[in-house]
């Protein structure tokens, strides 16, 4: 048993290291887990998972206010399945996505249903 | 056309629907036991054309509907000479250009699947072709004439000197019959690439006269392999339509046997069983026997 | 034949058995381009986090998918396990080893039928599914499901099932053996079957590796990301070694399957064997989950990675599965250009979709 299911290795990363981050991971023979997001409050962080021999890498990356944020799919091409999928959910735009749906990916009813607005004054949302 | 023709014509045209749909009923019957289901009644078949009728038409060409009529004509055709007697070339051209009609209904079609489905019957037609016409020539070779009454009843079991081409024909009766491993075009069940192939885009009534077509040409083909046993004497025919149950049985073992092959398998192996047991044996006809 | 056509592949197909929707673009009868698009399933079930406690959201999680819903109740149980600090029981470990590996027997054989199905040869399907069935019937009888099992909670399992009962699965399972073993002998022997199989939908190594591809979609190919090896379960104990093939191609992939279910029956008899007496759950006390955690189970079509976040109040901020069938849609649009339309559903069925779990 090389890793354990039980180890957490989840780090933060800013955006502007997204890329080089999945440039490392490329080189280092690791694929790619998963793409996910959790939008609360208005605040959107993605998580970005990379496996290799069962040692699974993880990276929390809050998004900025302008919602957009650089896609992974010149290194590793199967992530754009995950991102258009929360482009479509939260809302956000991937930049240099390879094979981009511009939104028809999953076919929803309203647009971007997940993703939340920040708190208002008043408490509501 | 004497007195035996017109008897011959009639009662293929009152008793083949009622033959063909219950062997039709027979075998999916059969098949569910196989496949340890209960499987639908015997005269299921019939239940199904007469809803077809009832139902309504939703072609999207009219154009359709006259090629499969078309097609369901000149099957009637080739199986009305075939048991007045006559000419067994004729039965076969008939017989193909029936099959023809069904793919230009099928390319009329807007559908890619029908379109899809029209190919590969093309590829069907192109693989049992030779092998029919060398079964006609072994019957010519053999019995000395092309007319279907010459050959039931004159001498001579025509198996023995065409067991080659009696194989061969087996084998392109799988591919008559729809049956796997050869049913790329279409088939009973819709479980395929291309949905129900050329028949996808058929329904109500222009579906019913497929259904019945099919059913015409099963009496047609089983005819034949009755016409390899046929030798003038009652024993022989007897033992003729017990091999035309047996075949058709035969067909249904291979079907739940096999899976479906690529057109390319089979086109191939059709013309290989054409070659070898096909042409082997009409040299063997030509110069030996 | 020189024409292009956009063949519309899905989501209602009788070859297909999940609604995916693919447009295959046409030249004659090659694929040229095959483009996916997904959402006719999607009930967006993890939204309802926000509304189900993380006790009650367990239920959710196994209704995502029937056919790999006792895995999903695992992994998200052990994912909130995770987060709050629980151990669960020796035996509840047991017991789920013992019921993930039936469920994978029954999500193998069920995609084995498909398969025959696919290929035009339904007696081949009946028999499975008839197999099949058998296992259905030891899930009724035990938890009162044949599907949604409900059966782990969070902390460990509803019920215990007793070493009698427990007894009898083994023999059960062991009495599966020799009709599978005829069955599986014509998916491994048949001529008609492997010509359908062999050197379709070639993958390499290298190439699963990059396109993200898991579970016996990628051990065909070579490549062990087998979960198992994790410790996760009682596996590590019972001896567990993944199966792995070469050839990369779809008639590796389907001896991986095939062996994969002999394997669960050697599992679920060793683990039978081996399981001790006591208690199958522990109560969940304590503060309310917060953080986050990540766990990955070994689903019968690969691994499913689930992660939580907790907000220390007993409704989670996100609860996320990534299904195994999400990892390998990009590996069937990659195989799926340049291949015969005769091949498009083989190619699919190869990957084993469950799109009810892709799209939740």
């Amino acid at each position: 048993m090389i890793h354990s299911y039980k180890e957490q290795h989840i780090t933060a990363l800013t955006p502007d290291a997204i890329e080089s981050k999945a440039d490392e991971m490329k080189k280092a023979g690791y694929r790619i887990e998963q793409i996910c997001a959790r939008s609360k409050d208005g605040v959107t962080t993605l998580l970005y998972s990379f496996d290799k021999d069962f040692d699974l890498q993880n990276f929390r990356v809050t998004v900025p206010q302008n919602m957009t944020a650089p896609s992974i799919s010149k290194y590793y091409w199967a992530a754009f399945i995950y991102e258009n999928e929360v482009h479509d959910l939260f809302g956000v735009t991937f930049t240099g996505l390879v094979l981009d749906y511009k939104g028809n990916f999953f076919k929803l009813e309203k647009p971007t249903p997940w993703k939340t607005e920040p708190k208002t004054a008043e408490g509501g949302e | 056309m004497n007195w035996y023709s017109l008897i011959g014509v009639a009662l293929f045209l009152l008793l083949a629907p009622a033959i063909g749909c219950l062997l039709s009923g027979i075998d999916r019957k059969i098949t569910a036991r196989m496949q340890r289901r209960v499987g639908p009644p015997v005269l299921q078949p019939y239940y199904d054309v007469r809803k077809l009728i009832e139902k309504d038409q939703l072609a999207v060409n009219k154009v359709v509907d006259y090629y499969v009529l078309c097609s369901f004509l000149f099957t009637i055709f080739a199986g009305c000479i075939f048991f007045a007697g006559g000419d067994l070339l004729i039965v076969v051209f008939t017989s193909t250009l029936a099959d023809v009609f069904l793919v230009l209904a099928a390319y009329s079609c807007n559908s890619p699947y029908a379109q899809v489905g029209a190919q590969r019957e093309i590829y069907q037609l192109m693989a049992y072709e030779p092998m029919l016409l060398l079964t006609m020539i072994g019957f010519y070779l053999a019995k000395g004439s092309y007319q279907m009454w010459d050959i039931l009843t004159g001498s001579g079991v025509a198996l023995w000197p065409m067991l080659g081409l009696f194989f061969g024909f087996l084998f392109i009766l799988t591919i008559k019959f729809r049956k796997s491993p050869f049913d790329l075009s279409t088939s009973e069940h819709a479980h395929q690439d291309i949905v129900k192939g050329l028949t996808t885009e058929f329904s109500g009534k222009t579906l019913a006269v497929f259904e019945v077509s099919h059913w015409f040409e099963t009496v047609l083909l089983l005819g034949v392999v009755f016409l390899f046993f046929a030798n003038g004497t009652l024993w022989s025919y007897i033992l003729g339509l017990i091999f035309a149950f047996l075949s058709f049985f035969l067909e249904i073992i291979i079907d739940n046997s096999f899976a479906r092959m690529k057109w390319q398998v089979v086109l191939k192996s059709s013309w290989a069983v054409a070659a070898v047991l096909g042409l082997i044996n009409i040299a063997l006809l030509l110069w030996v026997l | 034949m020189g024409k292009r056509t956009i063949v519309p592949f899905g989501p209602q197909h009788p070859a297909l058995p999940e609604p995916i929707h693919l447009d295959l673009e046409l030249d004659g009868e090659k694929v040229v381009r095959a483009v996916p698009s997904l959402g006719f399933i999607h009930r967006g079930l993890e939204k309802l986090v926000e509304k189900n406690d993380y006790n009650a959201m367990n239920y959710i999680m196994e209704r995502v998918c029937g056919i790999c819903s006792f895995g999903h109740s695992w992994g998200y149980s052990g994912a909130v396990e995770g987060l709050m600090g629980i151990e669960v029981p020796e035996r509840a470990q047991y017991l789920r080893t013992i019921y993930l590996e039936l469920s994978r027997m029954h999500s193998h054989l069920l995609w084995l039928g498909l398969l025959a199905d696919g290929m035009g040869f339904e007696s081949l399907f009946m028999n499975c599914w008839r197999i099949r069935e058998q296992i259905l019937d030891i899930f009724e009888a035990t938890t009162g499901g044949r599907v949604i099992l409900s059966f782990t909670k969070v902390g460990g399992q509803h019920r215990d099932i007793s070493d009698e009962t427990l007894k009898k699965i083994a023999d059960k399972v062991t009495t599966l053996r020799p009709e599978l073993k005829r069955i599986c002998d014509v998916f491994i022997d048949d001529e008609s079957v492997k010509n359908r199989m062999c050197g379709v939908g070639k993958v390499s190594t290298d190439e699963a590796v990059e396109l993200g591809a898991v579970g016996p979609t990628a051990r065909g190919s070579g490549v062990n990301n087998d979960v198992r090896c994790t410790g996760v379960g009682k596996y590590e104990e019972l001896g567990f070694a993944p199966i792995l093939e070469k050839d990369g191609d779809c008639y590796s992939r389907c001896k991986v399957r095939v062996k994969e279910v002999f394997q669960s029956i050697d599992i679920i008899c060793a683990a039978v064997a081996k399981i001790q007496a006591g208690p199958v759950s522990v109560p969940v006390k304590g503060p309310a989950p917060e953080g986050e955690y990540v766990m990955r189970i070994e689903q019968p079509r690969g691994d499913a990675f689930y992660y939580v976040v907790g907000n220390g109040t007993k409704y989670l901020d996100r609860a996320r599965v990534r299904t195994p069938t999400d990892a390998n849609i990009p590996m069937i649009v990659k195989v799926l250009q340049g291949c015969d339309l005769n091949d498009v559903s083989m190619i699919v069925l190869t990957i084993d979709p469950c799109v009810s779990c892709t799209e939740r």
